[in-house]
Formats: structure tokens, C-alpha cells, sequence
């Protein structure tokens, strides 16, 4: 009970960083350690393998990824106020009470568990041979797509981003016409100065 | 042992907190972010039911933690193309405020 209490706090606190720090890099390093509570609170459901997973893929890929994004986009902490000023008073209210009324209908409803020896006889610890048996048997359809869903993600991605030929080209081009300009104009600015100099020391 | 509804009621939690900052948080990056809690909240109702009807049979106490590893899968490759967008509208409009998308809409 104990562990679940203190996870459940680490959680939570991880959340709240998520949506009330300023800045990018810190709320997503929060997100970071809610990731890993959940992960955690898989590890106590019995679902060791979907624990390890969750810090491999989530905390692991997706994270970096985010970071990534993040510190490439150079994304400010300048949060501008919305255009509509009801909107974070009432989303507040909203999310309180949408919390409290799925809370009180959780609590209403309470099942005993199975007892411990049934809980282990069948998830059997949820390690990879059993969600790999069950993924292909029952949710093999389910898995084909997401395969098809994972290749379509990835040809998205880069067609997303990939700039065309010519605007890189036209970028490289502007960005040497820049250089040249600057290193005429101080090769011009040294040549005045010598001038300068000479007249002087004449 | 803890009780299944203690997690579904932590999940209910983080869910409303993800939804909260969804609709507060003005740049698309953090409106990721949430989304992401968001997801992880739902996984984490989907493993608890798993342990809850592990009477009912190998296969129905699986089919929870199966789907949260298709759920996974799925969010992976959501995270890939919405940061590709996001990358491309901010390469476009050097902002990620999403309240200045208008020109997006229908």
C-alpha cells in the first residue's frame, strides 16, 4: 500500500510539472518522471514486460524525440496569454470537477480482487511470452495494422520535414552571397585602414 | 494487495490533469506533452482491469495488457508525424503558438 501511495504522489506531482512549468525542457523532463512511476505502477499490476517497455519506448524513444524537437525548434518559454481569458479558469473547473465525478464513480463501484495465487496462475507475471501469445492470436489483426500504422508514421515523418532541392539550394546560395558580401566588406574596411595608416605615418 | 480502484482513480487523476493542460497550454510542444500523459493515464486503467479480471481467463486478462501495447505502438508513431508537422509549421510561421493557426482551418 505504501509503494502505491508514494508512486501515486510521484505521479501526480510529475503531472501537474507537466502543465504548469514554463519551460519546455522542464515539462517534459516531469513527464519524464511520471513515465517512470507508471512504468513502476505496471511493475506492481503484474505486467513486467509492458513495465519494461513503457521505459524503453516511452521514456527511452518518444522522450528523446520530444527533447529533440524541442531543443532543435529552440521553443521559448514565451507563453503568450490565449486569446480566450475564460479559457484557463474554466478548464480548471472543468478538470476538478471531471476528476472528482469519475473518482466518486470509481469508489462507487468496488470489486474484490481475485486472490493472489489466480492473479499469478493467469497473467503469470505478464512477461513477454504471454502478450507475444496473445498478440499473435487474438489481436494478430489488431497488430498487422499497427505495423502498417508504424511505416506510414515513418514516410510521414520525412515527407513532413524534407525541404525541396531547390529551396536548400537557393538557402546555400543566399548564405554564400552573405559571406562573400561580409568578407568584401572587411577586406575593404583593412584596405582604408592600411590607407589610413599610411597617410598618417606620411 | 492494492485495489483496482485505487489505480483507476490515480488514472482518472492524470487523465483530467493531461486534459487540463490541453486546453490551457498555448504551444503545440506542450499540447503534445499532455496528449502523451493523456495516453499513459488510459494504459494505465487498461493494466489494472487486466490484474481485475484475471479470474475470467488467460485470454480476457491479456487482451488488457495486449492493448496497451498496440496503444503504445500507436502513440509512438502519432509522436513521430505530429512533431514532423510541428516542425514543418514551425519552419513556416517560426512559432509553435497554436493559437495563431487560424489560417488552418476550413
Amino acid at each position: 500500500m505504501i509503494t502505491f501511495w508514494i508512486l501515486a504522489i510521484v505521479s501526480v506531482i510529475g503531472a501537474i510539472g507537466v502543465i504548469t512549468l514554463k519551460e519546455p525542457v522542464h515539462a517534459a523532463l516531469s513527464l519524464v518522471g511520471t513515465l517512470l512511476t507508471v512504468a513502476t505502477l505496471y511493475v506492481t499490476l503484474e505486467a513486467h514486460f509492458l513495465a519494461a517497455i513503457q521505459v524503453i519506448v516511452y521514456a527511452g524513444a518518444i522522450m528523446v524525440l520530444f527533447l529533440f524537437v524541442i531543443m532543435l525548434l529552440n521553443v521559448g518559454s514565451d507563453e503568450q496569454a490565449t486569446t480566450l481569458p475564460w479559457m484557463k479558469p474554466a478548464a480548471y473547473t472543468v478538470g476538478v470537477v471531471a476528476a472528482v465525478a469519475l473518482v466518486s464513480a470509481v469508489v462507487q463501484n468496488i470489486n474484490p480482487l481475485p486472490s493472489s495465487d489466480v492473479i499469478a496462475a493467469t497473467l503469470q507475471g505478464g512477461e513477454a511470452e504471454q502478450i507475444g501469445e496473445i498478440l499473435f492470436s487474438d489481436f494478430v489483426f489488431a497488430f498487422q495494422l499497427v505495423a502498417v500504422l508504424l511505416l506510414t508514421g515513418i514516410v510521414a515523418a520525412v515527407s513532413l520535414v524534407q525541404r525541396k532541392a531547390e529551396t536548400v539550394e537557393a538557402a546555400e546560395v543566399a548564405i554564400k552571397e552573405r559571406l562573400d558580401a561580409e568578407e568584401a566588406q572587411k577586406r575593404e574596411a583593412a584596405v582604408n585602414n592600411a590607407g589610413q595608416q599610411i597617410e598618417a605615418g606620411a | 494487495m492494492v485495489g483496482t480502484e485505487y489505480y483507476v482513480a490515480l488514472s482518472a487523476i492524470i487523465f483530467c490533469i493531461g486534459a487540463v493542460g490541453v486546453l490551457t497550454r498555448r504551444s503545440a510542444i506542450m499540447i503534445f506533452l499532455c496528449v502523451e500523459l493523456m495516453l499513459n493515464a488510459a494504459n494505465l486503467a487498461l493494466v489494472a482491469y487486466a490484474r481485475q479480471w484475471s479470474d475470467a481467463g488467460a485470454a480476457i486478462a491479456l487482451a488488457g495488457q495486449g492493448s496497451v501495447f498496440i496503444i503504445l505502438a500507436i502513440a509512438a508513431s502519432e509522436v513521430a508525424v505530429g512533431l514532423g508537422i510541428l516542425v514543418a509549421i514551425f519552419r513556416y510561421r517560426n512559432s509553435s503558438n497554436v493559437d495563431g493557426l487560424a489560417q488552418v482551418r476550413l
